[in-house]
């Protein structure tokens, strides 16, 4: 049996010990129709385990000043810790409880299936998580990233205690875990952290069920599409435009984030200053590429007035359609090379944060320190390079734009702005 | 060049006793500094001593355009350069405003300090203000109003519970301005705000990370010392009065479920129960076992979350609990059911367990806060600036863990009062006929 992927960043600036600790295989693999099954295993695990119900074991960490929180990924879920390190031993005591031995009781699991579809109503009240929830589903349709993690009622309705049971048992074995420490801890504190948890789960092997592969994606469907979520009284559109890209970790990657860089990645870039700063249309505009396991969204944002929505798209598929036919010039390469290699030392000023990038290239399977080398394959990287990756990645002519918004008001200006047929949908339905 | 300095503080804080010190420029200056070598990073970030408390009423929201004025265009930068020369370095750069502080943030490696504080000292004296980049940023700003209130209902709640709370204080107007105040601020008006309030003597450089201190001084004093100092305004004697009843807001807004804010009456940062209304807000919604989240959200089910933060300001301000009502429950009946718990709490204090778990919580905080460069320098500048001294850090987390059961019991009794309490209410749209609907006010 493999042992466990173990990351340990130690720091003595204070007292305070986190650990990540991911379990590979996430919400991307719940099955078609049971969306919401891995987030729902997950937070059901942390309320109640070992010898405590969901009351015992809040009051016990609180009264220890820790918190062990649930985060669910379209590629992973993790048990994440805070403590203070005089209380770590009794800490990892908790934390190996819910990973071993969860209640999963019956009055949590209908309370927590109570409970979630009031999560999607305040995703419905926030435009900018809304956009990014249709967004998401609309971009690639069949695509396991496309289904949403925290389910529809639904979906919700179909998940039995016994599906829980059986995802929880099935996944969380020590050869699919990925352990990360950090902060007030040396390497004998660590490896007891590992094996006190390591001696309480399933020594099996990593079920072929965590793996999802590449074969099973769609390819970018050719064609604009427009999505019109209709919401009453805004004054604004939030705006999601994009398509289906690369996996992080393909050779494309720097190139492609010099390229992310230039159009839309610092104050500097393209849109930031001809959505903002030349017509101040939006507080804020950008992309990015979503990084992850499996390949995933390029997408741009901004929030435009509702006066200005139509033009706002219309502008950005024009910089998209000019980026992708000519790419970025070869100052506008060396100033995002630069950035990005001068940026680097601040996503690994601390413990904790190396500690978090070391986990997520584990659980994207990629080699140890990927993204913390990735300052040498900017350094590598041409300008003609980036140019064609920007022409082999990006896709105006597949762009698929969500807009929320007041459809009355911004349906006139958006169909004319050449992002596809409109289709209306209640802002309230997904 | 090290004599023009004058050391007026110092204090070692955090786990390995950092010495922090306070040097002074002639012209005023403050120089807050913390050598810390774990990265090869630097903090630099400039606090002034303005806020949106002063600013006067119909030119709201003067404070916070600045935060995106002091991006552009200088004598010596022509505009969009600020933004490029961070970029290039790989830095970061921004701002932020509140009611009683504005400050400017720059995270870069730390090589590049001297091209940080050059470009801080050139926009502290000599900002280019006229019509064309003003009024582009006024509509950033219109579009930020929007995107963060008017189209957002928690931004909506927030501006309205000061506007309700507050009758005289200036924190009574939101932080962005009023719509038509920022459409209405006058570009005279703003070139005098700027020589204003923009001066040495009104602000507080604080570095965190890895330099050399005399080297620090070196270059600070070389970039600042030529700046002259400013006549200051008299600060605000305003003083909100006592509140002696309840205030009520309530509008209908496209969300699902009613959702609430409300906001207590308490002392400001520096009172010494202030200390023990943190404690209260963390065992009343600060963690998963506070009394309001059990309550109300595991037990009862009537509400899908609940929060307690009590807002760090100088003057009065507010502990603030917000809940949204679970589906099929309504905003009085959770308001009826905080209530009570709250008279629990005042007639029977918690157990010492309690408030030795809330303890345990604020010394984590505590660390979090100091666990990178730029969380240290924030520290040192809110407490510098909107207290007066940045070894508050560490006086504030003195008395939190000096905080009684019976400090407790007697806060609870004494601020989280009905009387001393404004509701703001968003309810679904088609759940009234009533558009926004404003309760009698007590006379100010």
């Amino acid at each position: 049996m493999k042992p466990p992927i173990v990351v340990v960043e130690a720091s003595q600036d204070t007292p305070l010990v986190w650990f990540d600790i991911a379990i590979r295989g996430g919400a991307a693999l719940d099955p078609v129709g049971t969306e919401g099954l891995h987030r729902h295993t997950a937070m059901l695990a942390r309320r109640g385990a070992g010898s405590r119900d969901r009351a015992a074991l809040d009051e016990t960490l609180d009264s220890l000043g820790a918190a062990l929180d649930i985060g669910v990924s379209r590629d992973s879920v993790s048990v994440s810790g805070l403590a203070l390190s005089r209380h770590l031993d009794a800490v990892i005591d908790l934390a190996a409880d819910v990973l071993a031995a969860p209640r999963f009781s019956e009055d949590e699991h209908e309370r927590l299936l109570r409970e979630t579809p009031q999560v999607l109503d305040e995703i419905r009240d926030d435009d900018s998580a809304l956009a990014t929830r249709w967004f998401d589903w609309v971009c690639a349709p069949g695509h396991p990233y496309g289904r949403t993690s925290l389910g529809t009622e639904g979906s919700l309705a179909k998940i039995g205690l016994a599906d829980v049971k059986a995802l929880w048992q099935r996944q969380v074995v020590a050869e699919n875990m990925v352990i990360g420490l950090a902060g007030d801890i040396d390497d004998a504190s660590a490896q007891r952290f590992v094996s006190r948890v390591l001696e309480r789960v399933t020594a099996g092997p990593r079920p072929a069920s965590a793996v999802l592969g590449p074969a099973l994606l769609p390819g970018a469907t050719p064609g604009r599409k427009l999505v019109l979520v209709d919401k009453p009284d805004r004054t604004q559109a939030q705006l999601r435009i994009g398509h289906q890209s690369i996996r992080y970790g393909e050779p494309d990657t720097a190139a492609l984030a010099i390229g992310e860089a230039v159009l839309g990645g610092m104050f500097s870039s393209r849109l930031m200053q001809e959505i903002r700063v030349k017509r101040g249309w939006s507080y804020g505009a950008g992309c990015s590429l979503r990084r992850s396991r499996l390949p995933h969204w390029f997408e741009i944002w901004m929030a435009a007035g509702i006066d200005v929505a139509g033009p706002a798209v219309a502008l950005t598929l024009e910089l998209l359609a000019d980026y992708a036919a000519n790419g970025p010039t070869d100052d506008e390469v060396d100033f995002a090379r630069s950035y990005l290699i001068g940026s680097m030392p601040f996503h690994v000023a601390t413990a904790r944060q190396r500690m978090q990038l070391a986990v997520r290239d584990a659980v994207f399977e990629l080699p140890a320190g990927y993204t913390a080398g990735l300052p040498d394959a900017f350094s590598q990287v041409s300008a003609a390079d980036v140019r064609s990756a920007v022409s082999r990645c990006m896709r105006p002519d597949a762009a698929v734009t969500v807009a929320v918004t007041t459809a009355a008001e911004a349906l006139p200006a958006l169909t004319k702005a050449g992002a596809g047929t409109a289709r209306i949908v209640r802002h309230d339905e997904y | 060049m090290t004599s023009s300095w004058t050391l007026e503080a110092e204090a070692r804080i955090g786990r390995g006793g950092a010495l922090v010190r306070r040097h002074r420029l002639s012209n005023g200056l403050g120089l807050i500094s913390l050598v810390d070598r774990s990265s090869p990073i630097v903090a630099l970030q400039t606090w002034f001593r303005v806020g949106s408390r002063h600013e006067k009423p119909g030119a709201t929201g003067m404070a916070h355009l600045f935060e995106h004025l002091m991006f552009g265009q200088t004598e010596a930068l022509p505009p969009g350069e600020f933004d490029r020369l961070v970029e290039r370095t790989g830095g970061e750069s921004n701002a932020a405003t509140w009611v009683d502080w504005t400050y400017y943030r720059l995270s870069l490696p730390a090589r590049d300090l001297p091209l940080g504080v050059r470009l801080e000292a050139e926009r502290m004296q000599h900002l280019v203000l006229e019509t064309e980049p003003v009024e582009s940023e006024r509509d950033v700003v219109t579009n930020e109003r929007r995107e963060r209130v008017e189209d957002d209902v928690d931004g909506w709640l927030d501006e309205q519970l000061m506007a309700q709370a507050f009758t005289v204080h200036p924190y009574r107007w939101p932080t962005i301005g009023w719509m038509e105040d920022i459409r209405a601020l006058a570009l005279p008006d703003i070139r005098s705000f700027y020589r204003q309030w923009y001066a040495p003597n009104n602000a507080t450089l604080v570095v965190v990370g890895d330099f050399e201190e005399g080297s620090l001084l070196d270059l600070v004093a070389s970039h600042y010392g030529g700046i002259v100092q400013q006549p200051l305004p008299a600060p605000s004697e305003l003083v909100e009065p006592e509140q002696a009843r309840e205030r009520t807001v309530r509008a209908p807004k496209p969300i699902a479920t009613d959702r609430v804010l409300a906001g207590y009456k308490v002392p400001g940062q520096d009172h010494a129960d202030w200390a023990v209304l943190e404690i209260v807000a963390t065992l009343l919604a600060g963690c998963p076992s506070a009394r309001l989240h059990r309550h109300l959200v595991i037990e009862r089910e009537v509400a899908s979350s609940v929060d307690a933060q009590l807002t760090p300001f100088r003057d009065p301000s507010l502990l603030r609990l917000a809940v949204t009502a679970a589906r099929g429950h309504s905003a009085d009946s959770v308001l009826a059911l905080i209530d009570e718990q709250l008279a629990q709490m005042a007639a029977h204090p918690p157990q010492r367990a309690e408030v030795e778990k809330a303890k345990a919580l604020a010394e984590t905080d505590f660390w979090s806060q100091l666990v990178d460069v730029d969380g240290k320098a924030e520290a040192f500048g809110h407490y510098e600036t909107a207290l007066g001294d940045f070894r508050k850090v560490t006086a504030i987390a003195e008395r939190l863990a000096a905080v009684t059961v019976e400090d407790v019991a007697r806060c609870v009794r004494a601020y989280l009062r009905p009387e001393r309490r404004t509701v703001v209410i968003a309810e679904p749209e088609g759940d009234s006929d009533e558009d926004e609907d404003e309760d009698e006010d007590d006379a100010a």
